[in-house]
């Protein structure tokens, strides 16, 4: 998949090498050409002077539809510019924003922007939050029995109660997040797109919880 | 009306004071202490309140009173902010007028009902008549000078008991040295001819040279 | 025909509001309110070359409408859903218009 990284700062250059290393192609856009001394040596992506949200730099990065942005840039609104730029100007569907202030976070999770506080923040969220695939659990308990799993919740579960979720995976959905809050849902909950599930399923369910998350079975 | 401006750079101050002259009521927000404190000491712009804060958050801004602000104006020296500040004025406080500053004009494509800009412009002074549209309807609002002040487009929004109500253009008595450009009615320009008739809630925009605004203004006010 | 207001306490068990919601015609302009409905209209509202998602929706005593920038669809909400909308409403003509609210998806 095609990353584009915006922000070649601690967290951008520890996602970009992450990321170069393995079968992704990489590009990071910084607006300072001596931020990528960040990468070393032998970064194997590729390196772009520009401001994040300008459409002609984004276009000549690569941006499509199916490619993925992390907006993690010094700047809480650059993020969210950058955020919103890729998402409803070009249709990108993995996007995350690295929000410092946590209040914030709440207001642009209503517009569908996946964001991490830095908080909680490491470039293993981002990369995660990037890259749906990975499913590195939160949490395995000691005797490897049982696993907590992060989910975000896709336009096609809209709709989907916990219950359901929970009888599909024998799992229980401990916390949702949603709109930057967190709650603890009831059986009657009702999924809704982007919502972020705190899942906790037998180690050997997450199959059977992605299969619950996806109804109509294949990617979207 | 209550105007809340983000931005006391050379632009937030002009509209400030241009504003708070004309009877408004200005807060003047911006995070620089030096800046804030300086305007409070000089107690620059005269009658202006000043608030140092970040009016990109929305503690800030309920702080300030925007739940009862009738127009925002974004006009920090950063797009960002400036997109960000419209953004939550509209979202989180429904303010009916949100006027943006651009800074870069690449940048311009971005400012509108995405990011919960009403307008956007580039000059000051067009900013502070576009705020003042949108606050007085009635009245004589200067929006360009022109030819280094030689000519000025303005406009006037005909409120009841204009004189200029009912009337044709040929019988509004307009002075030599004005012209009526255009009248903008329901969402569309009518080009004016001398039996046009001017209707309550039409907005005639009218070039005036030479020193007859106050002709030109009785006219169209009363 | 008289319109027959319904009673809270009246109402059928599945169409219960959402708990903190107010009739709409109680909503006032530039109040945080929460109002729950049924979507009786959906419109794709392009504007400025950016897509936008228009939806009304009523109560029994009248309409709002929210929309979503930047967005075409969002999943769940669909003609006839019965969804509670929170957020700070403007005027818009003769009706109250939420921009990019909190939405919360009720049981059918």
């Amino acid at each position: 998949m095609h990353v584009i990284v915006v922000g070649c700062g601690r967290v951008g250059s520890e996602v970009a090498l992450n990321l170069a290393g393995s079968e992704h192609d990489v590009i990071v856009i910084d607006r300072k050409l001596e931020a990528f001394r960040r990468l070393g040596d032998d970064f194997k992506g590729t390196t772009m002077v520009g401001v994040g949200f300008d459409r002609d730099v984004l276009t000549e990065a690569g941006i499509t539809p199916d490619c993925a942005v992390a907006a993690v840039t010094s700047g809480d609104n650059s993020n969210i510019l950058i955020a919103r730029v890729a998402r409803e100007t070009f249709g990108v569907k993995h996007v995350v924003a690295r929000i410092y202030d946590p209040r914030r976070a709440s207001i642009y999770e209503r517009l569908g922007i996946a964001t991490v506080a830095s908080v909680a923040w490491t470039s293993a969220r981002v990369l995660r939050h990037l890259l749906a695939s990975e499913s590195t659990p939160d949490w395995i308990d000691p005797s490897a029995k049982f696993t907590i799993v992060e989910r975000r919740v896709g336009a096609s579960a809209a709709g989907i109660s916990v219950a359901n979720v929970e009888a599909a995976s024998s799992g229980r959905v401990a916390v949702v997040g949603r709109f930057g809050e967190a709650s603890i849902p009831t059986p009657g909950t009702l999924l809704q797109e982007d919502d972020v599930l705190h899942v906790v399923i037998p180690a050997d369910s997450g199959a059977l919880l992605d299969a619950a998350l996806e109804p109509n079975g294949g990617s979207h | 009306m209550n105007v809340i401006i983000a931005g006391a750079g050379s632009v937030g101050r002009y509209m400030a004071g241009q504003l708070q002259d004309s009877g408004h009521n200005v807060t003047l927000i911006d995070n620089d202490t030096a800046v804030v404190t300086q305007g409070r000491a000089t107690r620059t712009p005269v009658g202006v309140t000043w608030c140092l804060g970040d009016a990109c958050e929305v503690a800030t801004l309920t702080g300030v009173g925007a739940a009862q602000a009738d127009v925002v104006a974004a006009v920090t020296g950063d797009d960002e902010d400036n997109l960000v500040v419209s953004l939550l004025s509209k979202q989180e406080f429904a303010v009916p007028r949100v006027v943006a500053r651009v800074n870069n004009p690449k940048n311009e494509w971005m400012f509108n009902d995405m990011w919960g800009v009403d307008v956007s412009v580039s000059t000051p002074h067009l900013l502070t008549g576009l705020v003042e549209e949108a606050v007085t309807v009635g009245s004589f609002v200067r929006l360009l000078s022109l030819e280094g002040g030689k000519a000025r487009l303005a406009e006037v929004t005909l409120a009841t008991g204009s004189p200029a109500i009912s009337k044709e253009l040929t019988d509004l008595g307009l002075p030599r040295e004005s012209t009526v450009v255009a009248v903008l009615r329901d969402g569309h320009v009518v080009v004016p001819r001398g039996d046009t008739l001017l209707h309550e809630g039409d907005e005639v925009l009218v070039l005036v040279t030479g020193g007859v605004e106050d002709d030109v203004r009785r006219a169209l006010v009363g | 025909m008289a319109l027959l207001r319904r009673k809270r306490d009246d109402q059928h068990p599945e169409a219960v509001p959402a708990p903190n919601s107010i009739p709409m015609c109680d909503a006032a302009p530039r109040q945080r309110v929460c109002v729950a409905g049924k979507v009786v209209r959906m419109t794709a509202r392009p504007t400025s070359g950016q897509p936008a998602l228009a939806v009304s929706i009523s109560d029994d005593t009248g309409t709002v409408t929210a929309v979503w920038t930047g967005r075409r669809e969002i999943g769940g909400i669909t003609l006839g859903r019965r969804i509670a909308i929170s957020g700070v409403p403007v005027k818009r003509g003769d009706h109250l218009e939420f921009t990019n609210p909190d939405y919360t998806l009720l049981p059918r």
